[in-house]
């Protein structure tokens, strides 16, 4: 009985401390930070899953940097990247010279930052090459050859050849050509070349030169006719609606990977000194050169089927 | 026995952490040999799923085309799967030769990669699709074959070790319980001996103080080392000392016995003997006997003077009389019989020679001792001395409390011939004596009288020459304990 008598009295001696505890308006509810994820695109520049095995250690070391979870996904071909951005939910893309001033133009996508090459460039180049024992050296010996495109999504692959023929005379290549293809891959196009698969290959300089590193045939038995001017490296892209504070994240990341030794770990995995920054500007040489060929970027219809 | 049982300890030690390496050895082999075991398994089992990653890869590229083909995304997937798997087996520990067949194998991949990436992203005519799907299809069949013959190599391998690694596990079984049964017997065996060690000397021990007891004094310990020995030893020395005791307690009770038998024969004697000694002095008195008779019976009578003296003697000896003690100073005592007995002692008795006395008393308290007998004590030893020294020399008497308070010393010395060291020990005994016509009396019954006060006599040759009585005499004051 005293017990519970002393219990009450402490009870109501309390009372106005749990008064002045409990909170008067229930609190706003937690909201969690909606996680962060970016799904980026990857051209088949390559072989698609050594593509894959390059472009992984850079996206989980900006996961870890940005916080934002990033996301490759390898697309079969160039020009997909325009329609994955409208069916696939795709934030952004490592884009090759010609997809980004198209992709600019259709989708409206930003370029952030691009690679600098080991050889200090950050720039490439397409080359239309050959067998040195095909005997072909001018547009005439390539009547009724097979040739070999990348994709109609690419400046080398592509823009290169269109130019090559439009300059030379020869509006209709198809019927010039006894067969034209496209491997999907510039490393496809020149091991084709190589391996006699086909007789006349159009490529960029910078997978034709880490070939010849691996494969010193390139070099002794392939030779080059042609090659177009310089156009800005694949450079990542990221669509406009893209959270501010996320996009200077991975910009600022990107940009400074090269001052933190495991970034720079993962630079040399990449085959890259830095990232630099990168504008639209840079494109103008890849949209001067596109008109040159008689290309419209805003009603080009891309189709490589 | 110490070291019996360090040495016992250590070897009990040595050989129960050699058991125990030898277990832990022999369930690290078995464990090593289930290790390689189960990397094999993960090896089967991953180099199997290799197999059906390969084969899911070879079934997308036979449906790419088809009504049932998988999205790219998933056919990326399952390649970039494959992928990993071989570059996983490149994480564990090969030998040369299963490198070289694993690099073949990661060769064989990669080209088969390149020739799903042909196929994948190539937009060329029917033909040529055709034919990069084959190639593709050719050397997804190739690496499959490849795969095969590494699997039923490994599953072959697998066999054998795992019969390697059963009979292994079988073996260390049979040892551990070896030894779980040899760990306890070795264990008892051992406790066993140490404590046979312990207890068989503590039985013989045990077995000769019963027979000591038993009255067996011939009985000695014997075959014990170590510690047990030294304590055997010591039991002999006991058993030797006890037996020597009771002959000594025998001889002093037949000592005892026939000093009655000698006391009573004495007093018998003495009587008679009384009244002859009379008799001759009447006789000798006589007018009528000759000079020469007279001689005769003077001499009978003082050869019986002197068998009174020694039957006096003995009669002490045989029954002294207890002390009556009272108030006594040491010092005073012995100036007394220095100056008075002595020297009528020493006129009568040793004729004219020049004898120094040399008297060093210390400060004496009075104690409690029978005047009687302590004169004739220090008389004894007097003439003693005196009769040591017939040409003259030094009789030093010196007394001091020793240093406790306790006890008063006497010494008394002569510059005399000392007493021979074989000797030495015996003066104290009745009937011994160096003198002509000495009864052998003196000293035992001086000794006698000095231990009924509760003190000893002692004697020692001098350095210099000549003999040392030394008495160590209580002090005992009136009303105290006795």
């Amino acid at each position: 009985m005293r017990k519970r008598s002393i219990a009450c009295v402490f009870f109501v001696l309390c009372l106005p401390l749990f008064a002045a505890c409990s909170p008067k308006e229930p609190p706003p509810p937690t909201k969690k930070p909606p996680v962060e994820k970016l799904l980026i695109g990857l051209i088949p520049e390559q072989n698609l899953f050594r593509q894959m095995e390059r472009y992984e250690p850079l996206g989980e070391y900006l996961s870890r940097k940005t916080g934002t979870k990033i996301t490759f996904k390898v697309l079969p071909r160039y020009g997909n990247i325009i329609d994955s951005f409208n069916s696939s939910g795709m934030d952004g893309a490592f884009f090759g010279s010609f997809t980004y001033a198209l992709a600019h133009v259709k989708v409206g996508v930003e370029v952030l930052a691009r690679p600098v090459a080991l050889d200090n460039t950050s720039t490439y180049y397409g080359m239309i090459f050959v067998r040195k024992d095909s005997g072909i050296r001018t547009v005439r010996d390539m009547k009724g050859k097979r040739f070999a495109f990348v994709d109609r999504a690419t400046t080398a692959g592509y823009l290169l050849p269109r130019d090559y023929f439009f300059h030379h005379g020869i509006s209709d290549y198809n019927r010039y050509l006894k067969e034209v293809y496209f491997t999907g891959t510039h490393e496809d196009a020149i091991e084709d070349v190589l391996n006699k698969k086909a007789d006349i290959g159009a490529a960029k300089n910078t997978v034709f030169q880490r070939l010849a590193g691996e494969d010193p045939r390139i070099l002794k038995e392939l030779v080059v006719l042609a090659r177009s001017p310089d156009v800005p490296e694949n450079a990542l892209a990221l669509r406009k609606d893209i959270d501010v504070s996320v996009r200077s994240r991975l910009k600022e990341s990107l940009l400074t990977m090269h001052l933190d030794p495991e970034g720079k770990q993962v630079l040399e995995r990449f085959g890259a000194l830095k990232f630099i920054e990168t504008t639209n500007k840079d494109y103008d040489v890849v949209r001067e050169y596109a008109e040159h060929v008689h290309l419209d970027l805003a009603t080009y219809e891309y189709v490589n089927n | 026995m110490k070291r019996k049982i360090a040495i016992g300890l250590a070897v009990y030690s040595v050989v129960f952490l050699l058991a125990g390496m030898y277990v832990i050895l022999t369930i690290r082999n078995a464990t090593t040999s289930l290790d390689r075991l189960i990397t094999l398994h993960q090896v089967e089992i991953l180099r199997e799923h290799y197999l059906l990653q390969i084969k899911k890869v070879q079934s997308d590229l036979m449906l790419k085309g088809t009504a049932y083909s998988r999205s790219f995304d998933s056919v990326v997937m399952h390649v970039m799967s494959m992928g990993r798997l071989i570059d996983t087996c490149f994480e564990c520990h090969h030998s040369p030769r299963g490198m070289e067949r694993l690099n073949g194998l990661k060769q064989q991949t990669d080209k088969y990669k390149d020739a799903l990436s042909r196929v994948l992203t190539v937009r060329a005519d029917t033909a040529r699709l055709a034919r990069e799907k084959d190639t593709a299809f050719r050397v997804g069949e190739d690496l499959i074959e490849q795969v095969g013959d590494m699997i039923a190599f490994t599953t072959s391998r697998l066999e054998v070790n795992t019969q390697h690694a059963m009979s292994e596990i079988e073996r260390t079984k049979y040892i551990l319980y070896l030894l779980v049964a040899a760990g306890p017997l070795l264990s008892a065996l051992l406790g066993y001996i140490f404590i046979s060690g312990l207890t068989r000397p503590v039985k013989v021990l045990v077995e000769s103080a019963r027979k000591l007891k038993s009255g067996d004094l011939d009985h000695r310990v014997a075959g014990l080392k170590d510690e047990f020995g030294e304590v055997a030893a010591s039991f002999n020395e006991m058993a030797g000392s006890l037996k020597e005791q009771m002959q000594k307690m025998q001889r002093t009770e037949q000592m005892v016995v026939v000093g009655e038998l000698a006391a009573g024969l004495a007093h018998e004697i003495k009587n008679p003997m009384a009244g002859i000694k009379v008799a001759m002095s009447v006789l000798s008195e006589e007018a009528y006997i000759s000079p020469e008779d007279k001689a005769v019976l003077q001499k009978v009578v003082a050869e019986i003077a002197q068998l009174e003296g020694l039957m006096r003697s003995f009669l002490n000896f045989a029954k002294p009389q207890k002390p009556r003690l009272e108030p006594v100073n040491v010092n005073q005592m012995l100036n007394t019989t220095l100056t008075f007995h002595l020297k009528h002692q020493a006129v009568g008795a040793g004729g004219p020679r020049k004898i120094e006395i040399v008297k060093e008393f210390g400060e004496l308290p009075v104690t409690l001792a029978d005047p009687t007998q302590l004169q004739r004590v220090f008389l004894n030893l007097f003439l003693n001395a005196l009769h040591a020294m017939p040409r003259g020399g030094e009789l030093d008497v010196r007394t001091c409390l020793e240093e406790d308070g306790k006890s008063i010393r006497i010494e008394v010395s002569d510059t005399g011939s000392g007493i021979r060291e074989d000797l030495i020990n015996k003066v104290f005994q009745p009937f011994f004596t160096t003198k002509p016509k000495g009864t052998g009396l003196g000293l035992a019954i001086s000794r006698q009288m000095i231990e009924q006060h509760d003190g000893t006599i002692t004697v020692a040759n001098r350095p210099g020459g000549g003999a040392l009585f030394t008495i160590l005499l209580p002090v005992k004051v009136e009303g105290a304990a006795a």
